[in-house]
C-alpha cells in the first residue's frame, strides 16, 4: 500500500509556468522544513524519548509541516551515525496534506547501494532536506542497544541570518550566491545593481549583453610542426603565443574579472567543461580560440545546434579523431563521446536524471558497441577544410577555423542503425543513388542531421544535459525534483520548442532549489573549482597587476597549474574532474573534489597566501603584469572598526553569504586582533586569507 | 643456472624445440621459484615486512618494438631479418650491432637486444638497467595489453570475443592500464584498490596514505575508500612537499595559524564542508609527519621521473616513521607518443628511463630492501610495427600489445614472461598481416594482439606484494578470464 501511494506521487509533474519580464523574482525566504517530534509536539523542558526502529522492520514514519510542495523527490531524508557516516534514506511513501502536515515513510537503508547499511548501534539523527534547506534534527534509535549520539555542530536547522542593523543587505546572500552561478562572482557595484533591477531583469539584459568585452586573442594559424622561427626552445616567446593555450588563458580570466557579458561567459566555459577538447594535443591557440567562440556563440542558442556545430569543428574533429575517419577506418572515437558525454551518458535516465533498471535492477544500457559503430561510419569521410571553399583555408596550414569539409569518398554509405526509443528515426537506409560526389554530399548531410536528430531527440538528453549544467553552475548534487524541472523545460521551453538553452539557463537559475536567502541543507553546493575560487576573488577584490597600478593581463598558468585546472588543457576529455566523482569515503557526489587532494589542498592554501599577502610577481613566462587583489574595501573596513568586527561582517556577507557561525567569527577575531590595530592592510589581508582559505567558502553554497 | 632450467624442463618430457622451451607450463608459480631459487641473495638486516610496488608510466605509448628486438639469426622464430625488413626502408631501424645483446632462457637462449640506451649513456649516472638481466634483476614480460578475455587472432576477426573499449585511443588505455577494467568504465584503480584492501592490515597506524602519486589524483591511485597522497618530486625536499607558506613563527602568522586550523573543526556536520576540512586537515597531519628530510645515497639523473624517483626512495627511506608496511608509488614520465620523430625522441626518452630506474634499484640496494622494492613499467599501448613517416621524421602510430619490464631484487629477472604466441614463444611474430597482427590486408601494419592481459601482470605483482587471493577478483574483477593469474617473474 505504501509502495502504491508512492507511485501516485512519483506521477505528479511538475511545470514551471513561462517566465515572462515583470513576473516578480524568486522568493528569496527561505521556509526550513519543520520535522515534528514524535510523540505530541517536542518540547525544550522534556526529552522526547525516541521510538526504537526493530531491524526486522526497517522503517520510520516521519511528519513534516506542510510547504506546498507534493513531490517526493524534492525532499531529502538523512541518517546521521556515530560513525560519521551520512546515509540518504528511501522514502517509500509520501502523503502530503495541508492540514495535518505531509506524512513520510523511509526505509532505514543506503539509498545508493554501494555505501554499505546503516548501522543499528543506538541513537542516530535524522534530518529533512528540501531545495538546499534543513529540518531540525531528530534522534531515533536503531535497535535497542546502543549509547547516545551528540548532535555536531554545524548539522543545526537555524542559519544565522543576516544582521538586521547592516543596512541594504536584506537577501544579499541569495544575490552573491546568484552572482557565482550565473557570473565568476559579485562586485559590489554588480551586486548593487542586481539589487535595483533584480534578477530577471539582469538575465533579460544578460541574454543580449555584446560579448566578448575583452577581444578574443587574435592568433594566427601555424603550421603543425613549429617552424625554426617559433620554436620552443629557441623562440619560447613565440611558441607560448601560438603553440599554447596561454592566450586564451589570460583571455579568460581577463573577461572573467572585467566582462560585462557575464552570464556568457559563465555559461561557455561550463559548456567547454562538458563537450570537452584540450590543448593536451590541440596544441594552438587559435584552434582552441575557434573552438571556444563557437561554444560562446551558441551557449543561448539551442543544445541541437551545439550538437550539430561542434561535430563539424575541426579542433574537435582533431581531438577525437573525426578528422581522421574514413569508411574503410571508421575511427570510433567521437562517435562514443557524443553519446556517452555530450549528449545521453551510458544509461537510461527517468526525467528526474536518476538510473533506470530492469527488473533485476539492472541499470539499463543507453546503447552498445555496435550503436557506437554505427554512429562513427555516419561520421566518416569529414576532415579539415583546405581547400578554397573555405575562407580562412591558407595553403600548408591545416585550416582550424572553418567547419569540417565533406571528402564524399571517405563517406559510408551502407545502412546504420541508431539509437532506438519511441518515436526515434532508427534507420538511414545505404545510399541508393550515391553516384556523383555531389549525390553523395548529399546523402552525407542528411545522414549527418539524421543522426543528431536522433541523439538530440533521445529523451536522456534533458535530465542528461540539466543535471551537468545544474552541477556546473549550482550544486553538485541536485534533487531529483530540481534536475525534473530542468529537463521539463529543456524538452519544452513552453512553446513547443525542444532543447532552448536559454530558457534551460533561467530554469537553472531561478529554480527554488538555486534561489533563496540561506541554504543550510549539509550536502548542497559545491566545491569551488580553481578557475571559480580564483575569479570569485577576483572580483570580490578586484584583480589587478601585481603592482596596482593596472589591469591584470591575467597570467596565472603556473599557479593554475599547481591547483590542477589548467584551463583549457584538460587532461582528458573527461574533463578536470568526473561529473559522477564520489568524494571517498562518503557518499557525497562532488565533482571538482576529484581536484582535492593532500598536495593540492596544500596548494590551495599556498596559491591563497601569494595571491594575498604578496600577489602573483610578473614574470617572463607567465605574466608580464602579474595579478594581485585590491583589498581597499576590506582594509578601510578594518580601519574604521578597531575592534575588527566591522571586516569580519563585510567578509562574512560578500564571501560567506551570511552563513558564518559564532565560533568562526570569534576565532577570525582573535586572529585580526593579533595584528596591531595601526596596521589594518596587514589586518585585511589575514582575514581575507583564513576566510578564503576555510572550507566555509571553498565551499559555494 | 639456465642449463639448469633447460635440463629441468627437458626432464618434464618435452621436446627440444623452440614451443617446448617457451612452454608456460614452467614459468608459473611453483616451478618457476624452483627454477630461480637460491640465486637471489637477500640483504642482511632488512625490515621483515615491507614491500613496494612502483609503477613508472610510459606515457604516450611507447614503442616496444624498438625495446626490445630479436638480434638472433634463428629462422624458427621472427628475428632481426624480420625486424630490419620492415623497419629500415623508412628509417626506423637500429642496427643490429647497436643493440644490448641479452640471452632469453625461455626462447632457448636466443639473443635479444634491448635498445642501446639502457646501457651506458654520455652523461650517465649509471651503467643503466641492462646490466640488471644478467643479475637477474630485470625481466621483460612481452606481448601484454588491455583485454576482456583471451582472444586469438580468428576471435578478433570474427569479432566472437569482446573487444576492449576504444583501443588505439589514448585516454582509454590508459586509463584501461589503471583500472584493469577493459569491458567498460570504472571509477577506480587497481593501485586505488589494492589500497582498499590492504590499508587496514597492512598500514593500520600509517601516517601516510597507502598510494603516493607524483602524477596527482590519477584513476590509477582512487579506490572506493582510499586516495593517494600527491607528492611534488625532488628538489623539493621531503619535508616541505605539503608545507604551508607564510607561517615563520611570529605572533601574527601563529595566530593566523590557529585560525586557520580551528576552522577546519567548524560546521563538521555540513558534509560538503567537513569533507573539504578533512582534506586539508590529512594534508596537515601528513605535514607533520614529513617532518624529517632524509637523503639519498645513489646518484639519480636531474631529470623529471629522476626527480620522482628520488622522492619515492626518500619516502622509503621514512617508512618506520610513516609507520608503513607496504606502499604503491605513481611516477611517470611523457613524450612517447612519437607520430614523428622516434629516433632521437625515444632513444633521450630511454636514457632518462634507464638511469633513473638504475639510480632507485642502486638506492634500495643501499638502503637493503632491493628485493623489498618492485619498479614495473606500464604504457598507453605499443605502437604500430610498420613506421609511418620516413627519414628524421619516421615515428609509428597507435597499436595494441606491448612489452614491459619489471626490476628489483625479488625479480626472477633474465627472462621473457607472459602467455604464449600462436608461434611458440611470449613474444609476437614481426610480421604485418602475420599471425599476431590485429590489421590484416595488405595495408596491415603490425598491431600484435596481446596474448597475456595487464591484469594477469598486475595481478603478478599484487601477488607478490601481498594481495590476499580472496581479494584478487575485488581488485581485478575480470582476472577470471583468465586461466593463469600469476606469471611467474615475482620471487614468492
Amino acid at each position: 500500500m505504501h509502495k502504491f501511494a508512492f507511485l501516485i506521487f512519483a506521477a505528479v509533474l511538475f511545470v514551471l509556468p513561462m517566465h515572462v519580464l515583470g513576473e516578480d523574482d524568486p522568493d528569496p525566504n527561505s521556509p526550513s522544513p519543520l520535522l515534528f517530534g514524535w510523540e505530541s509536539v517536542e518540547t525544550r523542558a522534556r526529552r522526547i524519548r525516541e521510538p526504537s526502529v526493530d531491524p526486522a522492520r526497517p522503517y520510520a514514519r516521519l511528519r513534516l509541516g506542510d510547504l506546498g510542495d507534493a513531490d517526493p523527490k524534492a525532499f531529502g531524508v538523512f541518517l546521521f551515525q556515530k560513525s560519521g557516516r551520512t546515509f540518504q534514506l528511501p522514502i517509500e511513501n509520501f502523503a502530503p496534506n495541508q492540514k495535518t502536515g505531509i506524512e513520510m515513510t523511509v526505509r532505514i537503508a543506503d539509498s545508493t547501494g554501494y555505501y554499505g547499511e546503516p548501522a543499528f548501534d543506538g541513537e542516530s539523527l535524522i534530518y529533512v532536506t528540501w531545495r538546499g534547506t534543513m529540518s531540525n534534527v531528530l534522534k531515533i534509535r536503531l535497535g535497542k542497544s546502543g549509547g547516545s549520539i551528540e548532535i555536531p555542530a554545524g548539522l543545526r536547522p537555524a542559519a544565522t541570518s543576516p544582521a538586521p542593523e547592516v543596512v541594504g543587505y536584506r537577501w544579499s546572500g541569495d544575490r552573491i550566491r546568484f552572482l557565482e552561478q550565473a557570473a565568476f562572482g559579485p562586485t559590489a557595484q554588480l551586486d548593487n545593481r542586481l539589487r535595483r533591477i533584480g534578477i530577471r531583469t539582469w538575465l533579460a539584459e544578460q541574454f543580449e549583453a555584446p560579448y566578448p568585452t575583452i577581444p578574443y586573442p587574435d592568433i594566427p594559424m601555424m603550421p603543425t610542426t613549429p617552424p625554426s622561427t617559433c620554436m620552443q626552445t629557441t623562440a619560447p616567446a613565440c611558441y607560448r603565443e601560438r603553440y599554447s593555450m596561454q592566450p586564451l588563458q589570460q583571455w579568460l580570466f581577463k573577461e572573467a574579472y572585467y566582462g560585462d557579458a557575464q552570464l556568457r561567459h559563465r555559461v561557455a566555459w561550463a559548456l567547454s567543461q562538458i563537450l570537452v577538447t584540450s590543448g593536451v594535443s590541440i596544441r594552438q591557440s587559435s584552434h582552441m580560440i575557434a573552438y571556444h567562440k563557437l561554444l560562446a556563440d551558441k551557449a543561448f542558442g539551442n543544445y541541437r545546434d551545439i550538437l550539430y556545430n561542434v561535430t563539424l569543428n575541426p579542433t574537435m574533429g582533431d581531438y577525437l579523431d573525426m578528422v581522421r575517419s574514413t569508411k574503410l577506418n571508421p575511427n570510433e572515437n567521437y562517435g562514443r563521446e557524443i553519446l556517452q558525454l555530450f549528449s545521453i551518458g551510458l544509461f537510461m535516465l527517468n526525467q528526474d536524471g536518476t538510473i533506470r533498471r530492469d527488473s533485476s535492477n539492472d541499470p539499463i544500457p543507453t546503447y552498445d558497441q555496435t550503436t557506437v559503430n554505427n554512429f562513427s561510419k555516419v561520421f566518416t569521410g569529414w576532415t579539415f577544410c583546405n581547400t578554397t571553399v573555405c575562407p580562412n583555408a591558407t595553403p600548408g596550414i591545416q585550416n582550424f577555423k572553418d567547419p569540417m569539409l565533406l571528402v564524399p569518398d571517405n563517406h559510408d554509405l551502407g545502412v546504420k542503425t541508431l539509437l532506438d526509443y519511441p518515436g526515434a528515426t532508427v534507420q538511414i537506409p545505404e545510399c541508393a543513388d550515391c553516384a556523383t560526389p555531389e549525390a553523395t554530399s548529399n546523402y552525407a548531410y542528411a545522414s549527418l542531421n539524421a543522426a543528431i536528430d536522433n541523439i538530440f531527440n533521445h529523451p536522456n538528453v534533458g535530465p542528461y544535459v540539466g543535471r551537468l549544467m545544474i552541477q556546473q553552475l549550482v550544486t553538485s548534487d541536485p534533487s531529483p525534483a530540481y534536475v525534473e524541472r530542468v529537463a521539463g523545460v529543456f524538452n519544452n521551453n513552453g512553446q513547443n520548442v525542444r532543447g532552448d538553452m536559454r530558457a534551460v539557463i533561467r530554469a537553472i537559475l531561478l529554480d527554488p532549489e538555486a534561489r533563496g536567502d540561506v541554504k543550510t541543507a549539509p550536502r548542497y553546493g559545491k566545491l569551488r573549482e580553481p578557475v571559480q575560487l580564483m575569479t570569485n576573488l577576483g572580483r570580490n577584490f578586484p584583480a589587478r597587476s601585481w603592482d596596482g597600478e593596472s589591469l591584470t593581463d591575467g597570467g596565472l598558468s603556473d599557479p593554475m597549474k599547481k591547483l590542477g585546472q589548467n584551463p583549457f588543457n584538460s587532461p582528458t576529455v573527461f574533463n578536470y574532474y568526473p561529473p559522477d566523482f564520489i568524494v571517498p569515503g562518503t557518499s557525497l557526489n562532488a565533482p571538482e573534489f576529484a581536484l582535492l587532494n593532500t598536495s593540492l589542498a596544500t596548494n590551495r592554501t599556498n596559491f591563497l597566501y601569494v595571491l594575498i599577502f604578496d600577489g602573483y610577481t610578473p614574470n617572463a613566462t607567465d605574466s608580464l603584469r602579474g595579478t594581485s587583489l585590491d583589498l581597499t574595501e576590506a582594509i578601510g573596513a578594518a580601519a574604521a572598526d578597531p575592534t575588527g568586527n566591522r571586516l569580519v561582517e563585510l567578509l562574512n556577507f560578500r564571501m560567506l553569504h551570511g552563513t558564518m557561525s559564532a565560533e568562526h567569527r570569534s576565532s577570525l577575531l582573535t586572529a585580526i586582533l593579533a595584528v596591531p590595530e595601526t596596521s589594518p592592510t596587514l589586518r585585511a589581508k589575514q582575514a581575507v586569507y583564513l576566510v578564503a582559505a576555510s572550507s566555509q567558502f571553498q565551499i559555494q553554497r | 643456472m639456465k642449463n639448469n632450467r633447460r635440463t629441468f624442463l627437458k626432464s618434464l618430457g618435452g621436446a627440444v624445440t623452440m614451443s617446448a622451451l617457451a612452454s608456460e607450463i614452467g614459468y608459473f608459480g611453483s616451478i618457476s621459484a624452483l627454477a630461480q631459487k637460491g640465486s637471489v641473495k637477500r640483504p642482511a638486516g632488512t625490515p621483515a615486512d615491507y614491500r613496494a610496488l612502483v609503477l613508472v608510466y610510459l606515457g604516450g605509448g611507447n614503442d616496444g618494438n624498438n625495446m626490445i628486438v630479436p638480434i638472433h639469426d634463428d629462422q624458427s622464430v621472427s628475428n632481426y631479418a624480420a625486424y630490419s625488413a620492415a623497419r629500415s626502408p623508412q628509417g626506423l631501424a637500429i642496427p643490429q650491432a647497436s643493440f644490448l645483446p641479452v640471452s632469453v632462457p625461455r626462447i632457448g637462449g636466443l639473443l635479444y637486444g634491448l635498445h642501446p640506451n639502457f646501457g651506458p649513456v654520455t652523461g650517465g649516472v649509471n651503467n643503466g638497467i641492462c646490466e640488471l638481466w644478467a643479475q637477474g634483476r630485470l625481466a621483460a614480460v612481452t606481448n601484454i595489453g588491455t583485454l576482456v578475455a583471451p582472444m586469438t587472432r580468428a576471435q578478433w576477426q570474427s569479432g566472437s570475443v569482446p573487444r576492449p573499449f576504444q583501443l588505439f585511443s589514448h585516454t582509454d588505455q590508459t586509463a584501461q592500464h589503471y583500472t584493469c577494467r577493459s569491458d567498460s568504465v570504472s571509477l577506480t584503480g587497481w593501485g586505488g584498490r589494492v589500497a582498499d584492501k590492504m590499508t587496514s592490515s597492512s598500514n593500520p597506524g600509517a601516517l601516510v596514505p597507502f598510494v603516493s602519486s607524483f602524477g596527482g589524483n590519477l584513476l590509477f591511485t582512487i579506490g572506493d575508500s582510499t586516495q593517494p597522497l600527491s607528492l611534488s618530486p625532488a628538489p623539493t625536499p621531503l619535508a616541505n612537499v605539503l608545507s604551508l607558506t607564510g607561517y615563520n613563527n611570529t605572533p601574527i602568522s601563529n595566530a593566523r595559524f590557529a585560525a586557520l586550523q580551528a576552522a577546519l573543526g567548524f560546521d563538521a556536520g555540513q558534509e560538503l564542508i567537513a569533507a573539504s576540512s578533512g582534506i586539508h586537515n590529512q594534508a596537515l597531519a601528513i605535514s607533520q609527519a614529513l617532518n624529517a628530510s632524509p637523503e639519498v645515497t645513489a646518484a639519480f639523473p636531474n631529470t623529471e621521473i629522476g626527480n620522482q624517483l628520488k622522492q619515492a626512495a626518500r619516502m622509503i627511506k621514512t617508512r618506520s616513521i610513516l609507520n608503513v608496511t607496504r606502499q604503491v608509488f605513481y611516477c611517470r614520465i611523457d613524450g612517447f607518443d612519437t607520430h614523428t620523430g622516434q629516433l632521437l625522441g625515444q632513444a633521450g626518452l630511454f636514457s632518462q628511463l634507464s638511469q633513473a630506474m638504475r639510480a632507485f634499484y642502486e638506492e634500495m640496494v643501499v638502503q637493503g630492501i632491493s628485493d623489498k622494492v618492485t619498479q614495473f613499467t606500464m604504457s598507453d599501448f605499443n605502437r604500430t610495427f610498420n613506421p609511418g613517416g620516413s627519414g628524421t621524421n619516421v615515428g609509428s602510430d597507435h597499436a595494441w600489445a606491448n612489452h614491459s619490464f619489471v626490476v628489483g631484487g625479488a625479480v626472477a629477472g633474465g627472462n621473457f614472461y607472459g602467455m604464449n604466441t600462436s608461434n611458440g614463444t611470449p613474444f609476437p611474430t614481426l610480421l604485418q598481416n602475420g599471425p599476431d597482427d590485429a590489421d590484416s590486408g595488405s595495408n596491415a601494419r603490425g598491431r600484435w594482439i596481446p596474448t597475456t592481459s595487464v591484469e594477469q601482470y598486475a595481478a603478478t605483482l599484487a601477488k607478490w606484494f601481498g594481495l590476499s587471493t580472496n581479494d584478487l577478483q575485488y581488485v581485478f574483477p575480470n582476472i577470471g578470464n583468465f586461466a593463469v593469474n600469476d606469471l611467474g617473474f615475482m620471487l614468492p
